[in-house]
């Protein structure tokens, strides 16, 4: 459905986001998962076109859904897909909805852009979707505002502006980071729910690994505005081969599944106006050599996974 | 061991005062929580979002007068102290704060904000104020060389740990650890996680940690409390313990594994937290429990505090 190939992205002279690539099918869910400012956020803005409202701008790759590149297609036209064909769920639900207005007319508004209905038949299309979201009593939700409803169901009326347009990809950015774990729960089997029953395609952006080994199918892990590694969950947990995702899942802690000590990574992510030279990762990195300073390692494949990495190899004799 | 802390039926009732639009509310932030800390214990406060547990924290240093109940930190009752005596205490019972950003004096460069607290507490150091700083910056493995940096010079885990310096810098024997890796990355955290392992050991620290992530708290901790609106809803007298109050269990089955073999078929807890304000009698669970029954929403289960696995549950698991 939405294929990446090789995205770059520039604020003027800096390059936070370089050699990004990932593609998602239908009733699949992809995982972005990297730490704060590895440029996840800055890959769903780029999909979703949004880039040129914070002054930013794609220098290079190509972003495919069905079949047209969007990197190419005009404003007017993108306006019709995002929230149409393509729908976004953003971190926090708290902020994404107007506080002004009750939920009833914030969602029939996405029926009456995208699908042309009028009045009734938005509402009757909201009620609808409230309702396949397990929200109880739509009819009365629809007469509340936000401030009114606890941040749980405020992440379900998000989702339901996302669905109401009956997209085909889903772009969900940190969907859960803001609620409770038992609330994150209730939303995660959601998601699942939802790609499953309408086909969906899931792209679900995380900083936890846990969310990444629970609910999808493939994962692209970042760091430092790079992909660095990508395949399907169970080899990226099973045998991670570049050295980063192996240091990110043995900072995970396990319980008492088991007790070994936590590894940690010396240092910190660099930011944007420092990415060091040649692979990003090489001054946290415990294999790093001389060409990891020099030389952007290339993506090494392995069955159907791929790893930035120049001792990838290395690291797959050995895993962590 | 020895109890270091002993905290009895803590209480905490926030009310706010009435007005020509509103009626007056009450609510109970903290409600009759006991548990006993041992020396060189690690004890995990867990539990969601406005259950209680910063408020229990800061109960227990006393930075918020409690209601009611008692507070005994080896061997002395702290709610029978002046202010000036508590003050004097809190030498050896230090707190490491959530937000390493607003915890820091951004005007003060680290030197100053470690030596902060010999000034506060007018303790003259043994050694020199600069040798001090650098071996207590050392042992939380900065360079002592950032002295001089200022806080927006270093990143948010140097700036946690220059929070558990400063913590440190009067030898504690209790730490109270809120939230302390919450805004931090994984990465990080789980270089904070190991240092604050290593001085515990090296130190014989004591920590009380607050957490609402309980695989961390089940790594981290040696037995956990787990609070509920307010309420400690269960004690586990060890991290292995399986859960027998059903929010315990909820909450675990809510943890997912960083393993897609271990993948589970959630089956969400509906409903969410209740508001604390007023809250109607009996089991605050009740509501959201599938094992409720008509006494659960008239009598307040209580927690026995006996020895073992305590449990506030009508019908436990």
């Amino acid at each position: 459905m939405l294929s990446v190939r090789d995205l770059g992205v520039a604020f003027g002279m800096v390059q936070p986001l370089s050699g990004v690539s990932f593609s998602v099918g239908k009733g699949e869910t992809l995982g972005i998962v990297g730490e704060s400012g590895s440029g996840k956020s800055l890959t769903a803005m780029s999909v979703m076109g949004l880039l040129p409202l914070s002054g930013g701008r794609i220098t290079g790759g190509t972003v495919e859904f069905d079949g047209q590149d969007l990197t190419k297609l005009p404003e007017r036209a993108y306006r019709k897909l995002r929230g149409g064909r393509i729908g976004l769920i953003t971190q926090n639900p708290m902020t994404s909805l107007d506080p002004l207005k009750k939920i009833g007319p914030q969602v029939d508004d996405v029926a009456k852009l995208h699908l042309g209905l009028d009045a009734a038949a938005a509402r009757a299309r909201t009620e609808e979707i409230l309702g396949t979201l397990r929200i109880p009593e739509p009819a009365l939700i629809c007469d509340r505002y936000p401030h009114q409803m606890s941040g749980g169901m405020k992440q379900r009326i998000v989702i339901a502006m996302a669905l109401t347009a009956d997209p085909d990809v889903l772009i969900a950015d940190e969907p859960t980071t803001a609620l409770d774990v038992t609330v994150q729960a209730q939303i995660i089997r959601l998601l699942d729910d939802l790609v499953k029953d309408r086909d969906l395609a899931l792209v679900l952006i995380t900083h936890d690994m846990s969310v990444v080994a629970q609910t999808c199918d493939k994962v692209v892990v970042m760091y430092a505005g790079r992909a660095v590694e990508h395949g399907p969950v169970e080899a990226i947990f099973d045998h991670p081969r570049h050295p980063y995702t192996q240091a990110l899942i043995g900072c995970i802690p396990r319980g008492l599944v088991e007790a070994k000590r936590l590894t940690g990574i010396e240092g910190t992510v660099p930011t944007v106006v420092n990415y060091p030279d040649g692979c990003p990762f090489h001054p946290r990195c415990p294999r790093a050599q001389a060409v990891c300073a020099t030389e952007p390692p290339a993506f090494s494949v392995a069955g159907d996974s791929a790893a930035a990495c120049h001792f990838a190899e290395v690291a797959h004799a050995e895993p962590a | 061991m020895p109890n270091l802390l002993e905290v009895r039926d803590l209480s905490k009732r926030f009310t706010s005062a009435g007005g020509p639009f509103r009626k007056a509310r009450s609510m109970h932030a903290v409600n009759g929580v006991s548990f006993d800390l041992p020396e060189r214990r690690v004890i995990g406060i867990v539990g969601e979002s406005g259950c209680g547990k910063s408020t229990l924290a800061r109960l227990i240093l006393r930075l918020i007068e409690p209601s009611g109940g008692a507070v005994t930190f080896d061997g002395d009752d702290l709610l029978a102290k002046s202010p000036a005596q508590m003050r004097k205490l809190r030498a050896r019972m230090q707190m490491v704060f959530q937000d390493p950003y607003s915890a820091i004096d951004p005007r003060y460069t680290l030197i100053r904000a470690v030596a902060e607290p010999f000034e506060v507490q007018g303790v003259t150091p043994e050694k020199p104020m600069a040798e001090e700083v650098a071996e207590l910056l050392e042992m939380v493995g900065l360079n002592p060389g950032l002295a001089t940096s200022y806080p927006h010079q270093i990143s948010g885990g140097q700036k946690q740990r220059v929070g558990i310096a400063r913590a440190l810098a009067l030898r504690p024997s209790l730490l109270v650890l809120d939230e302390p890796t919450a805004s931090l990355d994984v990465s990080v955290q789980a270089q904070i996680i190991g240092l604050l392992e290593d001085l515990r050991a090296e130190l014989g620290l004591t920590y009380l940690f607050i957490s609402h992530d309980l695989s961390l708290v089940k790594y981290f901790c040696d037995e956990i409390l787990v609070m509920y609106l307010g309420r400690a809803v269960e004690a586990l007298p060890d991290t292995a313990a399986p859960a027998r109050h059903p929010y315990t269990r909820t909450l675990m089955e809510s943890t997912f594994e960083p393993d897609p073999k271990k993948r589970r078929l959630i089956a969400p807890l509906e409903g969410e937290v209740p508001s604390p304000f007023d809250l109607p009698p009996g089991c605050a669970f009740a509501d959201r429990c599938p094992n409720a029954s008509g006494l659960c929403r008239t009598e307040t289960p209580a927690l026995s505090t006996e020895t073992g696995h305590a449990v506030a549950c009508h019908h436990p698991i």
